[in-house]
């Protein structure tokens, strides 16, 4: 407590004079011993050296009497000032400065002062020049402040002028050093025990330092590599680039949701073997890659027979609860786009946006005529019916569309297909199941809910002039052996060279071999889309290896043929391999 | 990369003219054409009246593929729509009925959000006396695209009115599905009706049942309720062609009331 009262004086003392002064003339006034301006400046020179040695002496015990505020107690001061009095009576009405200096502030023998570190300064002879303030700092100080009035120098005693080097870069230098953290405060010192002996890095400081040192030029270079680097990661290690696709009004892929119907008749009707599961495993995956990358929803819905759907006989029909219960879950969806199970997207690369949306209306065709396998008669014809509804392209504005679908050689394929949130959708999905018409219809509906959609496209305009139709090629390509009775079809067919999006393998359940297709339009679908580095190693390098060596190199992709499509490995005995 | 869509497509407005399209659809067999010019002359003279729109058709008119020529009354209704696109309501009135009080306009007296919504009757079983599909109970005035009655059997399609849009053409169109005209309903249409508004949520959730006397009161009680000084119109519910209660008949007792009633409005 006494050394922390004392403190403050020590440090008016060394450090601002012309306040000491003003403290000290306070304290002098209350000495009543004398009046004279010496003994005054005396008494004064002598007080700080007590808070000196007061300060000092604190690390032991003090048997001084601790005063309450900065004043030194008359009595003591009294003393003091007489003896100081003793000491300067040889040299009265001399009130040079000059003197003063010469003038030592040593106590005599048998004065009182108790501590020896008072002497170590006390017989200083040039205070005028000490810029650095020592224990004795009262004189000192007082000097400074005078030479200070005399324009000797323009700075406090202890300057902060530049003294060099050291001086001018300690701060800078040592903040940025490790500091070894050692308990000071014994107020702290059980939560110190923690942390004692641990370096702190002053990771910050370092760091401005180094920029700080930098030149312009390696400045402006360093700013570009990190720029380059920043870019890299945001948009190739970090999801931004997944958040930057997704987001409306960027690259808008929340817009689209794809359904894949997983686990078909699986359930009550029969089990699944290996190569069911394996088609379901190599399917899911491709779709979820390809909505990972473009930032779409990818919902997976078990399409397993349900006994729901089975007592109401509307198995099938369950394509419409998944459609609206994916409009429900995904409240920013505008377009769902259904995939069946058995289909794949050959090119992942392709976005939908890209791909499809961006022109819609160069893509897609509403007048059936174009392509017409079910030799639907379009437009309708009726004397009672709107202008729109007779039109064989409905109102011609691209955003009146709300179904997109492919035709393949025998009609409608629901394999893969568009359809976007409107009143519209919700009033077909509502009325697409209908007792009465599958009563009447179930028998020949060998598609069920594919001929029930035909079966509305043709009796109800209102359904036609919102529906369109897309090029089967731009999202449901088929293979050789889908539609094959009239031999290979450039509308239907899947083509290596054109990089067709999707591939659906329509039917394969029927006496065709599922996995088989499936595994070589994955292994395709890999080969026609290496990275450089691949194309690299296996086009060139691995021919050139083949060419001298004579050994085939295995690659890790399977190397395909370019020239026909696929291979497919033959259909096993149906019934065999389960 | 940057992609946005095309704001979404306003359908076409439709401006409101004229506010009411009348639509009656005459049975060619009946060869009575006193009784016939009768009801025509009825329906012009409201229609002038209140600046509205007819569409007087002929059963002939439309091909109805062998259905039950009472099938017409919803082809008529689209091709009322499309005679009259701008209209913002279509009021199908039975042959056999007459238009009492030439005061009333149905946009405000029927179609009213205020009135429709105190009238509807909120959560009753769409077809009674026991259809587990019931009307909504929360369903706004302005929402409602159909307003129809029922009477002791069942809902009535002897009076109905429909706003015109999308709706309507979703709703005509299903309703004249041929796999329903197809089906052999006992009551035609009235029962395709019914089948409709009870499977399909998208429709029951746009209409509204009113009371009969507010569009389609009968001329006697024995099928529902009774017409009374002031309501809009009579419907001569169950009328033969010929006989003692004959359509004709029934109508000469309220044929010198609606001529009055106009002619000194």
């Amino acid at each position: 407590m006494m050394s922390r009262i004392y403190v403050p004086i020590s440090v008016f003392a060394c450090r601002q004079p012309l306040n000491l002064r003003t403290a000290t003339e306070g304290t002098v006034n209350l000495a009543p011993v004398d009046s004279d301006n010496e003994v005054s400046s005396s008494s004064f020179s002598d007080r700080p050296a007590i808070a000196h040695r007061r300060r000092r002496s604190s690390a032991g015990s003090d048997s001084v009497p601790a005063p309450g505020n900065n004043r030194v107690p008359p009595l003591r001061l009294g003393q003091q000032a007489q003896y100081s009095q003793q000491t300067l009576s040889p040299i009265p009405g001399t009130p040079n400065f000059p003197m003063s200096l010469s003038r030592s502030p040593s106590p005599a023998p048998g004065g009182g002062w108790s501590s020896p570190g008072l002497n170590i300064n006390s017989g200083r002879s040039s205070p005028a020049k000490a810029s650095f303030s020592g224990p004795n700092g009262g004189s000192v100080t007082w000097e400074s402040a005078r030479l200070k009035s005399q324009g000797v120098t323009g700075y406090p005693s202890f300057s902060t002028h530049n003294q060099g080097f050291f001086t001018r870069h300690m701060r800078r230098i040592s903040s940025s050093l490790p500091s070894f953290n050692v308990a000071t405060d014994d107020r702290y010192a059980e939560k110190e025990k923690l942390g004692r002996g641990r370096w702190k890095i002053p990771l910050l400081g370092r760091i401005r330092a180094g920029i700080t040192r930098m030149s312009r030029k390696w400045k402006i270079r360093a700013a570009i590599a990190l720029l380059l680097l920043s870019c890299y990661i945001l948009f190739y290690i970090t999801p931004l680039w997944y958040y930057w696709r997704r987001t409306a009004w960027l690259g808008g892929g929340e817009k689209f949701v794809i359904i894949l119907a997983a686990n078909i008749g699986g359930g009550v009707m029969e089990w699944k073997g290996a190569r069911e599961w394996a088609i379901e495993r190599d399917s899911v995956r491709n779709k979820r890659k390809y909505v990972a990358r473009w930032g779409y929803d990818l919902e997976i819905v078990d399409m397993s027979t349900k006994k729901r759907y089975a007592h109401e006989w509307r198995e099938s029909w369950e394509k419409v609860d998944s459609i609206r219960n994916s409009f429900r879950k995904y409240p920013k969806a505008e377009w769902i786009w259904w995939l069946d199970l058995n289909t794949f997207v050959m090119e992942p690369s392709y976005s939908l946006q890209n791909h499809i949306f961006n022109n819609l209306e160069k893509h897609i065709y509403r007048d059936i005529n174009e392509f017409n396998p079910l030799n639907i008669s379009h437009p309708p014809q009726a004397n009672y019916l709107d202008p729109e509804s007779l039109s064989a392209v409905g109102d011609g504005n691209v955003d009146s569309v709300n179904l997109m679908l492919s035709q393949d050689c025998s009609g409608f394929n629901l394999g893969s297909f568009f359809i976007r949130r409107s009143e519209w959708t919700d009033r077909l999905l509502d009325i697409w199941w209908d007792p009465v018409a599958y009563e009447q219809k179930h028998m020949e509906w060998e598609h069920k809910e594919q001929d029930a959609l035909e079966q509305l496209y043709i009796n109800q305009p209102w359904i036609r002039s919102h529906t369109a139709f897309l090029p089967q090629r731009l999202i449901n390509s088929f293979p050789n052996g889908a539609c094959s009775d009239n031999g290979n079809d450039s509308r239907i067919h899947y083509n290596q060279a054109d990089r067709d999006f999707v591939v659906n393998m329509a039917g394969c359940e029927w006496g065709r071999d599922c996995w088989g297709e499936m595994y070589n339009f994955r292994e395709l679908s890999y080969y026609l889309n290496r990275n450089p580095w691949e194309r690299f190693k296996e086009d060139l390098v691995a021919v050139i290896w083949e060419k001298l060596t004579g050994q085939k190199v295995k690659c890790a992709i399977g190397q395909l043929p370019s020239g026909p499509a696929i291979t497919l490995i033959p259909a096993p005995v149906p019934g065999l391999d389960r | 990369m940057h992609y946005a869509y095309p704001s979404r497509k306003r359908h076409r407005a439709i401006s409101g003219k004229p506010a009411v399209v009348l639509v009656t659809v005459f049975d060619d067999k009946i060869d009575n054409t006193v009784y016939i010019n009768n009801i025509r002359e009825n329906r012009m003279q409201y229609a002038e009246k209140h600046g509205y729109g007819t569409l007087l058709a002929k059963t002939s008119d439309y091909d109805l593929n062998g259905s039950p020529t009472s099938w017409a009354k919803v082809v008529a209704m689209r091709h009322a729509m499309t005679k009259y696109p701008d209209c913002k309501y279509m009021w199908f009135l039975d042959q056999n009925a007459l238009i009492m009080n030439p005061h009333l306009k149905v946009e405000d007296y029927v179609m009213g959000a205020n009135k429709l919504e105190a009238a509807m009757r909120k959560d009753i079983p769409v077809v009674p006396p026991d259809s587990i599909i019931k009307t909504f109970s929360h369903l706004r005035g302005n929402d409602v695209e159909f307003v129809l009655t029922q009477d002791k059997d069942g809902l009535s399609s002897t009076s109905f009115v429909i706003k015109n849009g999308e709706w309507a053409k979703f709703f005509l169109d299903t309703w004249f599905d041929p796999l329903y005209r197809s089906y052999n309903f006992q009551k035609a249409e009235t029962h395709a009706l019914e089948h409709i508004v009870q499977w399909h949520p998208t429709i029951l959730s746009k209409l509204a049942i009113v009371p009969q006397h507010i569009i389609n009161a009968y001329n006697n009680n024995g099928h529902g309720e009774q017409y009374k000084d002031g309501d809009i119109a009579v419907v001569f519910a169950h009328c033969s062609n010929v006989g003692e209660h004959s359509c004709a008949k029934e109508a000469e007792r309220f044929s010198q009331q609606w001529r009055t009633s106009f002619s000194r409005a």
